[in-house]
């Protein structure tokens, strides 16, 4: 079986090789055939991966121990559901499934997007195809998951009980699709660079995916938080390590690059911004392959030392010097078409924002290289804590904060309203008066203050902006106002009408919400964790931090591969019911090693968090209580973020598609002086021509002409 | 060369926007840098081996550092306190002491690499720690097992 799975491999390197070069070459449209067996070679480098992905996945199920892989990171008595996980835990199997994910993206991508795309499409899609030649050619080469175990093992390394977790079954994977999905946006921006067509079509098809790949990426990020949280000894759940970095950097990039779309799409501006960070986001991925697997970094996360971080570094610095190289000689045709409106304009907001994320990354890559480039300039090794990370990121996190308080009631390419400059005045206000309660209510750091103020503010710009565009429409002069809008969108349904019209700005303005609500949970756990050590027998009581915390008992089970010490805790709070926790320690026979479960209950003003230590003496429980604020929020975050996401991606069901009776049509109508009112800016027109009568028309007005 | 910019570029208004946009970016830019500064001024440490350490002992003695380095077999002792552990890092002439006080990871064990942050005292030699940490369980690359061992018990770093 390692030989079929080492010939997989090598039918994935020449397919993949080989469906580079013919989309790469054949990308003008004429050589058709040429374009043809590239596709073909791909779907062979597809399944030859996938063969290559079933043949190692199966043989970590059976536990045979014929391939290295197998024998290195499990043993005969692991779980299958962690047999799974062991598919990535190591190097050669993590750049199998990276590879894995790579071809899968590029093959979804053409089918979809990419067929619509033309020219461009097909140089894209060439460009994901070398790089999944390139993760290939890394494998083949350097590091074979394939490997057979010489001489014959009858047994395994096992796997360390610490991921025998289930995040472990979907943190690492969820991170590598997200690397995969950044390859689109970089491959299509190296496409128009290469061919120099800048059409529309890239823009929409590269905000879709970068929009994917960020939301995956961020959700990956956050599972793996998730699960340091709930292992002890990893620092909590950041530690500002270098791979924690090189994961969070590409989302840092990412999130301008999906803003910089945007304002290329609305306002004709930061192109070669836009198309930089594309490049810079896919080379950040690639940087965080090289922190790992380098061994230049003692990164807790790091694999040992490997020549293949090396081939990364090339990559890198191909991306680093091509990437700019390319701007510069398309830098006539990426001039801005227009100027920014004003500095209460959505575009001018989207430049703070992107200015203030590439900031911050820019300081996170400097403090995570700062150990290997003090080495290069022979000056004394330093290391800069987490002190130095969280410094930058309160201002990067406030002028976030800020930028999204106001989006909601700006607009591009324009100035607010009157109506909004309003609403805008009263988002400050109620941010103030959050503020103020916040300061009554016993808050006392500036930082908790200002994201107290901000987040009110964006919470209020939000609603207010859903207020105006749900008032009731008046209708146009001309037509009778019976025939002109329906009751549905005269009536108290409009609200809703007006968000599923306005989908997309609605689901970015709930992902919006998403970050102030990862915004009050960093700050609520950074600046409010407490924690108290204690020592206690059943029965004892401890009162602390507004908890009354009763031991029940301290008891060991035996079980047949370990034994376990757990404590029942009854804790109560005020006059809340009390609910009880057992914090638990694990000892792994076979492998001489001890686990800690902590014992959490979340509510949405914090966690209260328990860990059993040991145990001091028979029956006297060595404990640890801590009490972390607005940790729910944090995980909410994340599924806010996604929940917003998923709206914006939806497709775009075309108006009255189910009725034939309704035809959507689209044109310019020309409205007359003095309609809109002054301010109303631009409206956006939808007309649908019920068959055959005459033309009802309705006008929708908006603050963002992208919503017609 | 102000030929070349776009018609809109030269308008007074537009003059001032820009104006407004590169006095806020400079704001933000200039206030992220201080708060990295700030930052960096206060958590910065001496990042070393643990050979590096014992050579630089007098150097180093009363900042705070960070040291990686191998746990020499046999020499983990964590007695009575769970929250307090001794051992040698491994140099090449000589080992370092290390007490580490706090939360001590699951994992800590004999042979195993760790970082130990903490402040260094010169006479005699000690690291005085309060945060360890271990390599990330996910990233491990095992031992590879030499021929004699291989059907006897997995060896593991």
């Amino acid at each position: 079986m390692t030989t079929l799975g080492q010939l997989c491999l090598l039918i994935a390197l020449v397919g993949s090789g080989y469906a580079a070069f013919a989309c790469i070459a054949g990308w003008r449209g004429g050589y058709g055939a040429v374009l043809k067996g590239g596709l073909v070679a791909a779907w062979a480098a597809l399944g030859g991966l996938s063969g290559a992905a079933a043949i190692l996945a199966g043989a970590l199920l059976v536990k045979d121990f014929r391939f290295d892989y197998v024998a290195r990171y499990s043993d005969a008595l692991l779980p299958a559901q962690y047999s799974l996980s062991a598919f990535w835990v190591g190097q050669a199997g993590s750049l199998l499934l990276w590879a894995w994910f790579v071809a899968v993206v590029a093959i979804a991508y053409r089918f979809t997007a990419g067929q619509r795309a033309g020219g461009i499409g097909n140089l894209a899609f060439g460009v994901l195809m070398a790089y999944a030649c390139f993760l290939v050619a890394i494998m083949v080469f350097a590091a074979d998951p394939m490997q057979p175990s010489l001489p014959h093992r009858t047994t395994g390394d096992g796997l360390s009980p610490l991921l025998q977790h289930p995040a472990m079954l979907v943190h690492p994977p969820v991170v590598f699709l997200g690397y995969a999905l950044w390859g689109v946006p970089f491959a299509l921006a190296v496409a128009c660079l290469v061919s120099g067509r800048f059409e529309p079509t890239w823009l929409r098809q590269a905000r879709v995916w970068a929009l994917l790949a960020w939301v995956v990426l961020g959700g990956g990020i956050l599972w793996g938080a998730e699960w340091a949280y709930e292992e002890l000894g990893w620092g909590g759940y950041w530690n500002w390590d270098p791979v924690e970095n090189g994961s969070l950097m590409p989302w840092l990039t990412g999130t301008a690059l999906i803003h910089g779309l945007l304002s290329w799409q609305h306002s004709g501006g930061l192109k070669k911004t836009t198309l930089g960070l594309a490049i810079a986001t896919f080379a950040l991925c690639n940087l965080a392959a090289f922190l790992t697997r380098s061994g230049i970094f003692s990164s807790l996360h790091a694999f040992s030392q490997s020549p293949i971080g090396w081939m990364f570094l090339a990559l890198i610095l191909l991306l680093a010097i091509g990437g700019p190289a390319l701007l510069l000689a398309r830098r006539g045709r990426l001039a801005a078409e227009h100027p920014v409106a004003g500095i209460w304009s959505r575009e001018a907001l989207v430049r703070l924002g992107v200015l203030a994320l590439v900031l911050l990354t820019v300081v996170t890559l400097a403090g995570t290289l700062i150990v290997p480039l003090a080495s290069i300039l022979r000056g004394p090794r330093i290391v800069l804590g987490a002190g130095f990370y969280n410094c930058a990121l309160i201002p990067t996190g406030l002028v976030l904060l800020g930028a999204m308080a106001a989006t909601p009631l700006c607009r591009w390419r324009t100035s607010p309203t009157a109506a909004g400059k309003r609403w805008l005045a009263a988002a400050a206000g109620a941010g103030g008066a959050a503020a103020a309660t916040a300061f009554l209510l016993g808050l006392r750091h500036p930082v908790a203050l200002a994201v107290a103020g901000l987040a009110a503010s964006a919470a209020v710009a939000t609603a207010a902006a859903w207020i105006l565009d749900a008032r009731p429409l008046r209708p146009y002069p001309r037509v009778p106002a019976r025939g002109c809008l329906s009751l549905r969108e005269r009536g108290v349904l409009r609200p809703l009408v007006v968000l599923r019209l306005h989908r997309r700005q609605y689901a970015a303005l709930g992902i919006h919400l998403g970050f102030v609500a990862l915004a009050i949970g960093v700050t609520g756990s950074s600046l409010g964790a407490r924690s108290h050590d204690a020592t206690m027998r059943q029965g004892d009581v401890v009162r602390w931090a507004g908890y009354s915390i009763r031991c029940l008992g301290v008891q060991e089970h035996d079980l047949p591969d370990r034994s376990i010490l757990d404590a029942r805790l009854e804790v109560s709070e005020g006059t809340a019911a009390p609910y009880q926790v057992a914090p638990a320690r694990s000892w792994h026979r076979p492998l001489d090693l001890w686990t800690t479960r902590v014992a959490i209950h979340s509510r949405w003003d914090g966690d209260f968090y328990a860990i059993l230590r040991g145990e001091v003496e028979p029956g006297k429980a060595d404990l640890t209580f801590q009490q972390n604020p607005m940790m729910r929020w944090l995980w909410a975050s994340g599924w806010i973020a996604a929940a917003g996401a998923a709206i914006g991606l939806w497709p775009r069901i075309p108006a009255g598609s189910g009725d034939p009776r309704r035809t959507r049509v689209s044109g310019t109508l020309r409205v007359p002086p003095g309609y809109p009112p002054a301010g109303d800016g631009t409206p956006t027109m939808q007309a649908w021509c019920p068959v055959p009568d005459t033309l009802i028309a309705h006008q929708i007005p908006t603050r963002s002409p992208d919503h017609g | 060369m102000l030929r070349s910019l776009p018609d809109h570029t030269l308008q007074p208004n537009v003059i001032r926007t820009g104006r407004k946009l590169v006095v806020a970016g400079a704001v933000v830019a200039a206030t992220i840098g201080y708060m990295a500064y700030v930052g960096a001024s206060s958590s910065w440490q001496y990042y070393m081996t643990a050979d590096e350490c014992l050579a630089n002992a007098a150097q180093a003695a009363g900042h705070r550092v960070r040291v990686s380095g191998t746990i020499a077999a046999d020499s983990l002792q964590i007695d009575g306190d769970p929250r307090q552990a001794s051992f040698l890092l491994c140099g090449t002439a000589a080992n370092l002491p290390v007490i580490c006080t706090g939360p001590l990871p699951d994992d800590l064990a004999g042979s195993m690499e760790v970082v130990v942050e903490g402040q260094l005292e010169s006479a005699p030699c000690l690291l005085r720690g309060d945060k360890i940490l271990t390599r990330c369980a996910s990233k491990y690359e095992s031992r590879r097992v030499p021929a004699a061992e291989t059907d006897t018990s997995p060896a593991r770093e």
